[in-house]
Parts: C-alpha cells; structure tokens; sequence
C-alpha cells in the first residue's frame, strides 16, 4: 500500500478573536460559501470544518446554504469533524463541560446530518490536558487532530502521528500538525507538499497536509486547488489525495501501524492564557457551577414536584458556555469589546440556572413539611409577622453535592438562635451583612445536609434591641466552640494561622493533627508582583513568569470578625496603585481557611500571585485538571489548572505532607521548587499578539476591581489521598439557604436524593435525557486516582441503586429507566445508534 | 502492598437442593408467615427491584430478602465490603428464583420457591481448605486419565453421576494449567511440612499423574517429531465430531472422517494456507483416511496412565491441529515441573527437557510453525513472520512472539543447554520479535479502530492466560536489562485489559514478572467468593437490578462490575466475567476443573504472597 498525501481542505474560523462574534457568525457564512463553490468546481475536492456551533448558524440564517452542505455531507464530500460546540481552550473547562460539549454537538450532527464526528479536531487550542483522551473517546472520537505546542515549544511531544494515552488509560490515536493548518499560495503548499514528500518513507505512513486561508475563514482558494490538482496530474508519484482527518485515519488504522505513545498532557504553548482576563475565568467556573446545580434540583423537583425538566432550557445555557470556551475566548486573548458580549452571554446562562435552580428548590420546598401545630396556624393568618410573633423561620439548606456536607450558609437577617429539624441548637454567629440598612447583620449557620439533599433548619428573629455595638466588633473571649483569635491569629479544631503583622503574611501555620508548622520558618500567603513586560497576551515563548518585582507591603492588619462559628482576619496590602484585600476566614471545624480577596489593579504588565515557600524535599505537584488531577514537576513552569494545586512534599521528619490552594475562580499556577503559586491576576495588553506595542492608551486583561477567593487545605500524605476534591468542590458550590413558609407537606425535614458509597466518587450530572423519554442521565468519575471496585450508586428518585467499577480516573455516565434498570453509557447518552 | 497477605476463613455457600415435600423440609416452612420487607431508604443497592421483595426473615444481624427474583443477604455489619450485599438466584444457589417462603433455623435458612426447596448455610472455610475441596472434587468427578477440563453428569448437580468420558478441544492446555497448582502445592507443602508429610506426598501424586498426563500428549502420536497432540480418547469413546482425529493403528495414524476433516481443506483455504506442494497439493478433502508413521514409542514412564485403566495403544484416537494455548500451557508447566518436582524425580525432569527440545526443535525446523500430518502448519500455532504479515496474525503477532521467546527460554533454562536454541533466540530478538511483544496494546486499539468497536470487544479471553503465562516467563527467566524491559513492558500492555479482572491467576503472575503492585484485597475477594464446587450451574447476569449493562460499540454487552464469582458464570481462565448473559457454559450437568481456584491459591502460597 503505497503512502499517501492527504489534503485537508480546511478553513480555521476563530468566531471571536480580534473580532466579535458578529463578524465572526458573517465571516462562517461567506466561508461555507466559498466552501461549497469550490466543492461544485473541483469533483474530488473534499472539505473539512468543525464546530456545532457554526452550522447552527448557518441553519438559522441560511437555511439554503444549510441544505447543500447537508447534501455534500451525505456525498462524503463535506466532513464536519470536532464533535464539540467550537475548538475549545482544552485545558480550563471542566470535565462535564466537555461532555456538554459532545452531548450537544454530537446530537446535533446526528439529528441534522445522520452521523457523528469520529475525529476530535482542535487545531488552534493552545495545550492539551491529559484527560482529554478519555473526554475525546467518550464523546464518540477516537482519533484527534492538534497543532499547539508547536515542535519548538515541545519536541517530546511525537511529531505527526502517535497513540495518546490519557491519565486514565484511554487512548486516542492522534495526529499533530507540526507546522500550520492554514497552507495557502501556491509557494506554501509545494514547499509543505515537498517536506511531506520527503518525509513519507521515514514515517511508513500517510501523512495530512492542511491547506486554506484560516483564522478569520476563508478556506482553500480556486487558486489552491487548481494549483494541487495540476500538480498531481503532472507528478504522478507524488501521491497526493484529496481527503478529511476521517479517511486518513481510516486509511492508518487498515495498514501496518507502528508510532510512538506519550501519556500526559500536551503542553505547553501560551503560558500567559491562563491567568490573562479574569473576567472571562470567573463567569466560566461560575456558569459551570450554577448550571451544573440547577440542573440536579430541575431534576429532582421534576420527579417530586410532577413537573417538566427544564432541559432545553439548561442545554442553552450550557450551550452559551461552550461557545464562550472557544479558546481565544476562554484565554483571555481576545479584543477588550468581544468580552462585553461575553458577559451578556454568560450572564445569560447563570441567568437561566438562577431562574431554574430557584423555581426547582422552591417547588422542593412547598412539599416539605414545615408546619408547626400551634404555631404556624396563627403565623399562616399573619404570614408576614411572623418576626413580630417570635415565631422561628424555617430554611431550608440545599446541598448539591453526592456526599453529605457540614459547611456554614448565609441568610439575610440576623437571628438569636438557630436549631435543626430535631431542635438541636446549631453554631450560628450574626456577621456583618454587605448592606448598610437595618440591623447591618446577616445569620452565618453550620449546616449539616445529607448528601444531593436538603436540610430544614429554624432561624429564631433576633429583635433589633438586641443589636448592640458588640456585634460588629471582634471580641476576643471563649464562644464555647473551637474557634479562636487574637490580633495575630487565628484557630479551629483543625489549623492555627499565625499572621506576621509587618508583612501581612502567615508565620506559622500548623495542622492541630501532627503538630506541623506547614510555615517552618517561611512566610506564607505572600502576595508577589511579578514583571510581566517582556511578553504578549499569550505569554508567547514565556513559560515561566519569575521576575519578581515587589512583594506588595502590608498596609493594616485588623481582626475583623470574631464568634463561635468563624473568625476573620482583614490584611490590606498596596503595591504602587494597586490595593489587595484578603480576609483569612476559619470557620469552627473548617478543613479550609479560606482567603476572600478584593483587588484593585492598576498596574501594567505585572502578574499578581500569592506564594507559598514550603520546607522539605521530594516535592510533587498535583493539578486538578477536567475530570481528573494530573503530576507535573515542580519546575517554576506555569500550569493550567482547574480548582486546585497541590505542593507535597517530604518534611524534615520523613513525613510526607501537602499544601493545597483551592480558587473559585482561578485556572493558573506554578511551582519552583518547594513554593507553590497560584496566579491571581494578569495585566496585559489585551489582544496583544507578539505587538511592536506602538504608543497608545491600551487596554489591559485585569485592570480594575477583582473579587475572588481561595482556600488553604493542609495535608497529610499525598494530595490524592486528602479531602481536596471535596472541599474544592465545596469551596466552588456551596450549598444555598432559601428560606421556606409553614406547610403542610409530604416531604420530610431532612432528605437525600442521591447518594455514593465510596468518597473518591464524585457525580457532575444528574439530568433528563436529551431524548425526551423521561430517563435519568447520572454522571460521575473517580477522583483519587486509584481503581474502585463496587461503588454503590442509590437514587430512590428514579427507584434505582446499582453498583459499578470504576478505573483511576474513569468517567462514567449511566442512564436509568423508568423501572430503575441501568445502563451504562457515554456523553451521547445513548441516544446515538 | 504488605506481604504476605493474611487470609482468614470466609463464610462460604453451602445450598442443599430438595423436592418440595422432601422429609427433611420442616413443615414450617410451608405455614411460615413472611412479611414483605420495608426497605424504603434502604442505603445500598438491591440486586432486585424493591418492589419485587416479597418475603424477610431476619437471623441476628443478618437480613433475608425473598424477591420473584431471587434472595437477598443483608449484613450490614459484615466484615468485607463484597459480604454486605449477597445475591443467591437460580440454578446455582436456589431452583428458581421465585421466593415464596424463608424459614431460619440455628444453622441455616430454609428457602421455598416455587418449583423447590433449598437449605442455605454459610460456612466458614479457608482459602486452603477450598483448595483441597476443590481439587478432590476434580479427582473425583473431572480426572480423565491424569486429563482434567471438565466431566459431564448424566443427572443434573448428581456429582455421582459422572459420564465415564468426554474430552476437551483444550485437554492439554487445561491439563498443565492443574499441573501448575498442584506442582505449587507440592512444593508448598515439602516446605512447611516436609518431604514425607502425607499431605506432601498426596500432592506429589497428584502433581506427577498430571504432568505425565500432559507429557504424554507429547508422544501418543508416535510421530516421534515434536508434534504435541491436543488430547486422547481411548477406543471405545464415541467419537466427536469437532476435530481433526487420528486411529492408532500398529505403527500407522489414520485420519478420521469427521465434518471438521471435511472441511478442513476449506478452512485451510480461507486463511490462505492451502497445501501448495507435495502429494496432497491442491487436495481439499486430503485429511480424512489419510495414513501416518505413528512408530515413536511412548516412554515406558506414561504408558501407565493408558493401562492402569485396562486400555491399550491401539485404537486410541487423538486430536491433532494443535493450537499454540497447549504449547504454551505445557512449556511453562515444564518450568514450574523443574523448578519445583525437577531435582525429586529425575526422571520425570528428563522426559520433561526431552520433551521440550523435541517440540521446540520442531518449532524451530518448521519455520516457527507446529506442523500437522500435511506438512503444513496447524491452525493456531504459528510463531512466524510469515503468518504475522496476515491479517489474522498481525493481531496475534504480539502474543505469539512472546510465547515462542518463551519457549527458548524455558528450554534453555531447564535443559541448561545454548547453542541452537540460543541461536534461535537471538534470531528472533533480531528479527524484532521482543519489540512485537510489545505492541500488544497498540494492535488492539488499531483494530478496534478499524473495526469501528471498543477494545475489549476484539479480545479473545483465552489468550489472556497465554500471554500472562508467556510474559510472566520471559520477565523472570531473562538477565538482559534491556530486554528484561520490553517484557515487562509486554505485560503492562496486556495489563490493559487484565487488570479489571482482578484474577489472582493474571495477578500474582504479573506482580511476580514486573514488581508492578497489585490489589491484594481484591484477590482475597476472589479466593473467598469462589463457590466451593466446580459444578457449573448457572447464575445469570443479566436482569439484576443493581447491575448495569454497557452496550460497546460493536454490540457486545457487559456488566459494569465484576460480580463476585459466586454470584456469576463458572468458567476457565477463557472468558469475559464481564459477559452480560443468561446462561452458563456447562450448566447442571458439567463439572468444571479445580484449577482456575488452585493455580491462583498454590502459586500464591508458593511465592509467599499470602498465608493462612
């Protein structure tokens, strides 16, 4: 079998970039276009293109255009490949967010077109994390067409054709483009045509040649494909074909195969992305979170409550999301005015969860029963004085997560005694609200709540006599809990944090466990400026951003908060014009000492990151990455990360002992050794791609004011075998307090939904399936990367309970029947034949 | 993982089947008033659906639940995560699954179902213990001439109603396999009890008759060239249909004509190995009548296994068209013969390096092929670089370079002999064949990407044990560093699909070659579940409740987690556990061999990864 040559016609459109997605949604239109007339020139000619997302566009606005390339489609001639909504950044959407992306796009090829993408098909996106073999496999694609990091940036990486082993095992054969996906001119293609040429024996198998004007479309030209064919009628032993990613990996995979494996992932290309635009980073985990939440409780409320799963509702939303993953989005390195429509469209989708989530928990909360035989009658005909009554207003706590979870929750008044549904007094402590009205409180409770369920709690009124200054003071004194403070500490059960008052950093810090002092002599929490002028947006070529400029300098210190349930220690740093404030929060019994941010940055090209310098040797770095964590050394090389980054390490007493930081909305990190990083912010030029920067008033990726958290989890052993995925995911979805009436339901005070037996099993879905039959749709993974045997799923919602095996790593979704029987399937919920 | 493993007795399931008005059924049983049971926020999955719990009885802390689709052990306080939740269904545990009626008793549980009556008790039982029950009940009941695959009943679950034959396509495969506990078991027992302990000499016994059962395939033939035929019958058996045999007659073979002969020419065709040259060229209906040498005799040492039974040589009729699973079962059962018997009985480790260099020799001078009669080689032994350019050997090339680099190293490693063996091995390494043993892995997923189907649907289960066999002699018998790598490398390529299996047999072997860990409490599960007989009664898997199917690509279904082996099929070390079906391989009337149990137990024991 003769190798061949296989022409790609392709044409890379970027729906935003240095553009918004207006232009974009044209320029996919006069591309399709042009696509189809050089199909109707050239009989062989055969094109490629990716992303849902464009030919649902093209269906909406061209539905004429739309029905010929549905015709090519069925001739073979036209190949839709990337069964995802667009190229995404592969590295900062979550795990279920890829499966949304294949659920979605997948669907909608199979419903318009008749089939599915084989191929996974990111040409552009900027690095590849190491689960995607696995995401990839289960959205129906086990082959996969990259570029980024180029052969300069990573010759580890095989060039051209290589098996890809993902974390988990899975495996995508995987073909990289090792120079452009965009050959045009007649000089381009006889120089690549050439190079491939040459390259054909020492690789013993076809190779691709990717050819069209790309970025803003276009595709390949009359010119192009005139040019080719000529050239293969003259030289006839250049065995060039006109093909898609499809049929060349049909091809590879008939013949005798022998090409490298790499496992991990595929790094690394614009470091800078990842903490560029922390806009675009903040609306993403939060759409994420919310719509992942409201869609569990539409779920639930659908089958106790009787009513309709709002599931197309939720795919729009989860659709926005998906188009605003695009990489050049989701990294931040698009045109300032392109992230205005990215907030609207965010906006637009937390505004469906909100709406969908409240409806949900509300119609839960009118079947629970809450009715106080002598006390609601009375209260029911005051409804609205209930507070001068002195009756207790119940609340009801909503936890999201498949395993129970005891964490404080907020509600808008302030109270003078919380009880659960048994009348057990809860730790409570009234804390200073946001709002400078009324009593200036809010309650903060512990709430305990069994797992994907709901606990009913009773808050008693506190009388705005009882507002004394006191409350909105730290007082120093024994509350009877296990929180403690002073001027320069803080305590609970779990950690006591010392804070150097000149710095405003942590001295000491020591896990109550084992007595460690994770601190050793260091300073922790060090918020570190870094000069970050030297680069793009991208960060193209930087991989390590370790110019420190200053240390910011501590401006104050205060205890800000002190009670029984938390206290909370206010430090105000400045660096020239640029203001951080960090509010240290230690919860009674909290694991996490949480870390509430308010920055307002005003300097350019610097970085912002908070340091932590460890003690100890044989340090491992654990990234959470979508659907999974993953090792990389601790080289000071900057790495995307999801909701946490984890430093372990050996201490001076031989024992193993981790650092974990935890954000709500942050996606980079580095480690250099023993200290352990997370960035904060990015200030750049937005847009910037490898700029002369002539003079001008920019605009920068983070200026202005940034609201953030993130958490410190101490450790011990290694970071798999510790409560980070948890707490992380916690710290990103906390369970939400609504408050309830008196009713006479049929719902008891305290239930769960859905539960597993095993902790290292987390759920990321619980929804209808798309296809309408009223089937329930459950996905979870493991999450400590070791294999689990007979982990229990019990879903008395769907009269379900059934066991399953899970690989390290493994994703799995299920999908339960009306009869509770299971199947087990994959992103495309089984609906695709 | 902390060795050695500590291994406790388990409770394990004693059913006793009766007629419905048998005696010895309490009449309680049939006026027993079982109320349905309340399992609402019950927090486990149940094998049955809720509502189809029609009966509880409750002993202790342990919970029974009738269903109309089985029963249901409930023991929240049980020690192992596997015994919370026990799952008791028809034709293995109860005779149908409809339960009508439970009555316990001090000892035990008295189960009512529709067509019958069952008596429940869980035992405890040792690991050891189970061995022994197993490998009795295969002396017993499976034992064909030192031969054990498995033994038909003429009365379905009657073990004393064993048909005096019946063969296996696999006999010598399955055979060296038993061998291979029972040589570990010898040797385990001359260790801890010495020499002259009966126990040691019991399992002395029984380690010899089946090592001369296996040696003795390699010489019944009397073509004195290497050729290993798959199994024997004796003279009087009817004979099958689903094989190539041939009739010992004096110093000839002739072959049979049987369907298989038939179409064998065609077969032979098919896969592009048709005779081209010699007599019976171009000769699609060749084999049947067709007439060997058959005047090698058979070493004085094994002809007992023939007479002790009053048979005779003449007209015996063995299977030919041997397949390279014998091969390499009794190249590593060789090995472990040497290792553990060799310097006990000298002349039983003679026979055993005679043996291999004559079938090794073969191999060599056939191309690194096994020949049959034609001149041409059998169907599925090919170890050579002709047959792995075809398409069906392209997927096999990554096994079948493996075993047959094992074989060198056996030999050389017994026979403590180089030159042309070593000659031969280096002939290989250079043409590539540690490098294919390899790919393995990569040759599974190209052609389940070719094929359009998931990766484990393109696996053939049997090859499983061959190349844990094969890889786990190649990794402990080589010294050169860097090939020692591709064979571990080897390994893990297998350990792909192995590892979810969680069978002791692939486990230990693997932990042995590569150093790699293994769930040590995963292969205690799977001694403590095995059921404490081979009779291979069915359960099935399919319409449990708590058990998810997953439909591949391909169409093949499987169960999403491994069912203890007492709540699935009974089978070799030849099948998918995760095989969602409603029948078992030999149902009531089949005894299966012990040695699926006892390899796994006696290998571990052997090389101290657990004690009791």
């Amino acid at each position: 079998m003769t190798n061949q040559i296989h022409f790609i016609g392709n044409a890379h459109l970027d729906p935003i970039w240095l553009w918004r997605w207006q232009e974009g949604c044209g320029e996919v239109l006069q591309t399709f276009r042009a696509a189809i007339d050089r199909l109707k020139e050239f009989d062989d000619f055969v094109f490629t293109c990716s992303s849902a997302a464009y030919y649902d566009w093209v269906e909406q606005i061209d539905p004429e255009l739309f029905s010929e390339i549905r015709e090519y489609i069925k001739m073979g001639r036209w190949v839709p490949v990337g069964g995802w909504w667009v190229q995404p950044d592969c590295n900062m959407p979550a795990g279920e967010s890829f499966a949304r992306h294949a659920l979605y796009s997948q669907l909608y090829y199979y419903k318009k077109f008749g089939r599915i993408c084989k191929t996974g098909y990111n040409v552009d996106s900027f690095g590849h994390c190491g689960n995607l073999p696995q995401l990839l496999t289960l959205g129906g694609m086990r082959t996969y067409v990259m570029m980024r990091p180029g052969m300069h940036e990573n010759p580890d990486i095989p060039d051209k054709l290589f098996w890809w082993d993902g974390v988990d095992g899975s495996r995508v054969l995987t073909y990289r483009i090792s120079d452009s996906y965009a050959h045009s001119g007649t000089e381009d293609l006889d120089r690549t045509l050439d190079t491939l040429k040459e390259m054909l024996p020492e690789k013993q198998h076809d190779l691709m040649l990717f050819g069209g004007v790309g970025n803003h479309g276009g595709g390949p030209t009359r010119g192009d494909l005139g040019h080719l064919v000529r050239r293969a009628e003259s030289e006839p032993e250049t065995p060039l074909v006109f093909s898609s990613p499809d049929a060349f990996f049909d091809r590879i995979c008939r013949g005798y195969l022998d090409v490298p494996a790499y496992k991990g992932d595929l790094q690394h290309h614009a470091s800078g992305c990842y903490s560029a635009t922390s806009l675009v980073k903040q609306l993403n985990r939060r759409a994420e979170n919310r719509l992942a939440c409201a869609e569990l409780w539409d779920t639930v409320s659908a089958a106790v409550c009787g009513a309709d799963a709002s599931t197309e509702a939720i795919a729009e939303g989860w659709k926005d999301v998906c188009f605003n993953q695009f990489h050049d989005v989701l990294c931040g390195c698009s045109i300032m005015e392109a992230y205005e429509d990215v907030r609207a469209a965010i906006g637009h989708a937390v505004t469906i969860a909100d709406r969908v989530e409240n409806a949900a928990q509300l119609r839960i909360v009118s079947r629970i029963h809450t009715w106080l035989d002598g006390i609601s009658d009375p209260v029911t005909l005051l409804r609205h004085h209930c507070r001068k009554e002195g009756f207790p207003r119940p609340v009801v706590v909503f936890n999201p997560h498949a395993f129970s979870v005891r964490c404080p929750v907020r509600t808008n008044h302030p109270s003078s005694a919380v009880t659960d549904a048994a009348g057990h007094a809860v730790t409570f402590q009234n804390v200073r609200s946001s709002r400078s009205n009324d009593s200036h409180l809010d309650t903060l409770f512990f709430a305990d709540v069994p797992a994907m369920g709901y606990a009913l709690y009773w808050l008693s009124w506190m009388e705005d006599s009882a507002v004394t200054p006191d409350c909105f003071r730290a007082v120093e004194k024994d509350y009877g809990t296990d929180v403690r403070a002073g001027q320069d500490y803080l305590e609970n059960d779990v950690m006591r944090v010392e804070f150097d008052r000149a710095s405003g950093t942590i001295r000491s810090l020591v896990r109550k466990a084992d007595g460690y002092d994770y601190a050793a002599g260091n300073r922790l929490a060090v918020p570190t400026v870094i000069d970050d002028h030297e680069t793009d947006t991208w960060a193209h070529n930087v991989f390590r951003f370790d110019k420190i400029k200053a240390e910011m300098q501590c401006e104050s210190m205060e205890l800000a908060e002190y009670g029984p349930a938390r206290a909370v220690m206010r430090i105000k740093h400045r660096f020239g014009e640029s203001h951080l404030t960090q509010d240290f929060i230690l919860g009674s019994m909290q694991e996490t000492l949480r870390v509430k941010c308010k920055a307002i940055w005003q300097e350019p090209f610097t970085m912002l990151k908070t340091a932590f310098p460890l003690t100890g040797t044989e340090e491992i770095n654990t990234y959470e990455i979508p659907g999974a964590f993953i090792k990389r050394p601790a080289n000071g090389e900057e790495e995307p990360a999801l909701r946490w980054a984890d430093l372990t390490l050996t201490c001076a007493d031989g024992v193993r002992r981790g650092l974990a930081l935890m954000t709500d909305s942050k996606y980079s990190y580095d480690c250099q050794g023993t200290t352990l990083r997370a960035s904060l912010l990015r200030n750049v030029i937005c847009a910037d791609h490898y700029s002369s920067r002539p003079a001008a008033d920019f605009n920068y990726t983070d200026e202005g004011l940034q609201r953030f958290e993130y958490g410190i989890l101490l450790h011990a052993g290694e970071a798999e075998t510790s409560d980070v995925v948890r707490e992380a995911a916690v710290f990103n979805n906390r369970p939400n307090a609504v408050p309830a009436g008196y009713r006479k339901g049929t719902l008891p005070a305290q239930k769960s939904f859905l539960t597993v037996t095993e902790p290292n099993i987390l759920v990321t879905a619980f929804k209808k399936c798309e296809d309408g039959s009223g089937d329930y749709v459950l996905r979870a993974y493991e999450s400590a990367g070791r294999n689990t045997g007979r982990v229990g799923f019990v879903c008395d919602l769907a009269d379900a309970g059934f066991w399953a095996d899970f690989r390290a790593h493994e994703v799995k979704t299920f999908r339960i029947n009306r009869e509770g029987y299971v199947t087990e399937t994959d992103f495309l919920e089984g609906i695709v034949e | 993982m902390h060795l050695p493993y500590k291994l406790t007795a388990q409770p394990a399931r004693f059913c006793t089947q009766y007629e419905p008005h048998d005696p010895a059924v309490p009449e309680a049983l049939y006026t027993v008033r079982c109320p349905a049971p309340d399992l609402s926020g019950f927090p486990l999955p149940l094998p049955s659906r809720k509502a189809d719990y029609t009966c509880f009885a409750r002993v202790g802390n342990v919970h029974w639940y009738g269903a109309t689709t089985g029963l249901t052990r409930y023991e929240p306080d049980a020690l192992r995560k596997d015994q919370i939740i026990q799952f008791f269904a028809a034709e293995r545990d109860l005779q149908d699954n409809c339960v009508l009626a439970l009555l316990p008793d001090e000892t035990g549980l008295w189960v009512r179902t529709e067509t019958g009556v069952t008596r429940i008790e869980m035992r405890p039982v040792g690991a050891e213990e189970k061995a022994l029950m197993l490998l009795h009940e295969s002396q017993r009941i499976v034992d064909r001439w030192g031969m054990y695959s498995q033994k038909h009943l003429s009365v379905p679950r009657d073990l004393d109603s064993k048909l005096p034959y019946g063969h296996s396509d696999n006999d010598g495969g399955f055979t060296s396999g038993f061998a291979m506990g029972e040589l570990f078991h010898y040797a385990v027992c001359k260790r801890e009890k010495g020499a002259e302990h009966p126990d040691t000499i019991e399992a002395k016994n029984a380690a010899v008759r089946a090592c001369e059962a296996s040696l003795l395939l390699m010489h019944i033939h009397g073509r004195g060239n290497g050729f290993v035929a798959r199994t024997y019958m004796c003279a009087e058996e009817p004979m099958p249909e689903d094989g190539v045999y041939f009739r010992l007659q004096g110093d000839k073979a002739v072959c049979l004509d049987t369907p298989a002969t038939r179409e064998r020419g065609s077969f032979l065709k098919m896969y592009g190995t048709d005779i081209k040259e010699g007599a019976n060229a171009g000769c699609d209906m060749r084999w049947a009548g067709m007439e060997i040498d058959a005047c090698a005799p058979i070493p004085p040492r094994l002809m007992h296994l023939i007479t002790d039974h009053g048979h005779e040589r003449e007209g015996i009729f063995y299977k030919a068209d041997t397949s390279s699973d014998e091969i390499t079962h009794h190249f590593l059962m060789m090995l472990v013969a040497h290792e553990t018997i060799g310097m006990d009985d000298p002349e039983l480790d003679a026979l055993l390096i005679d043996a291999a260099k004559a079938t090794l020799g073969h191999i060599i001078d056939h191309g690194y092929e096994l020949t049959d009669a034609t001149g041409e080689a059998t169907t599925w032994a090919k170890w050579s670089e002709r047959y792995f350019v075809t398409e069906l050997g392209y997927v096999d090339a990554c096994l079948n370079a493996a075993e047959v680099l094992a074989y060198h190293k056996i030999l050389m490693h017994i026979s403590g002999e180089r030159g042309k063996w070593q000659e031969s091995y280096d002939y290989l390494i250079s043409r590539g064949y540690a490098d294919l043993a390899t790919k393995h892995f990569d040759r599974m997923q190209q052609s389940s990407l070719a094929e359009g189907t998931h990766p484990f649907e393109d696996i053939m289960y049997g090859d499983h044990m061959l190349a844990v066999l094969s890889f786990w002699a190649l990794c402990t018998l080589e010294t050169d560093p860097v090939l020692l790598e591709k064979y571990k490398n080897g390994f893990r390529s297998w350990r792909t699909s192995l590892a979810r299996e969680y069978d002791p047999g692939y486990d230990l072997p693997y932990a042995v070659a590569t150093g790699d860990e293994i769930d040590m409490d995963r292969v205690a599960e799977w001694l403590y579940r095995m059921n404490v007989s081979r009779l291979a009664a069915g359960v099935s898997t399919m319409k449990r409740h708590d058990t998810p199917v997953h439909v591949l690509p391909g169409g093949e279904k499987e169960i999403t987690w491994l069912l203890p082996n007492d709540e699935r099929f009974i089978s070799k070390y030849d099948r998918n556990p995760f095989t969602y079906k409603d029948v078992d391989s030999g149902g009531l009337v089949c005894v299966e061999s012990c040695y699926i149990y006892t390899f796994a137990y006696w290998m571990g024991r052997y090389y101290g990864f657990f004690e009791e």
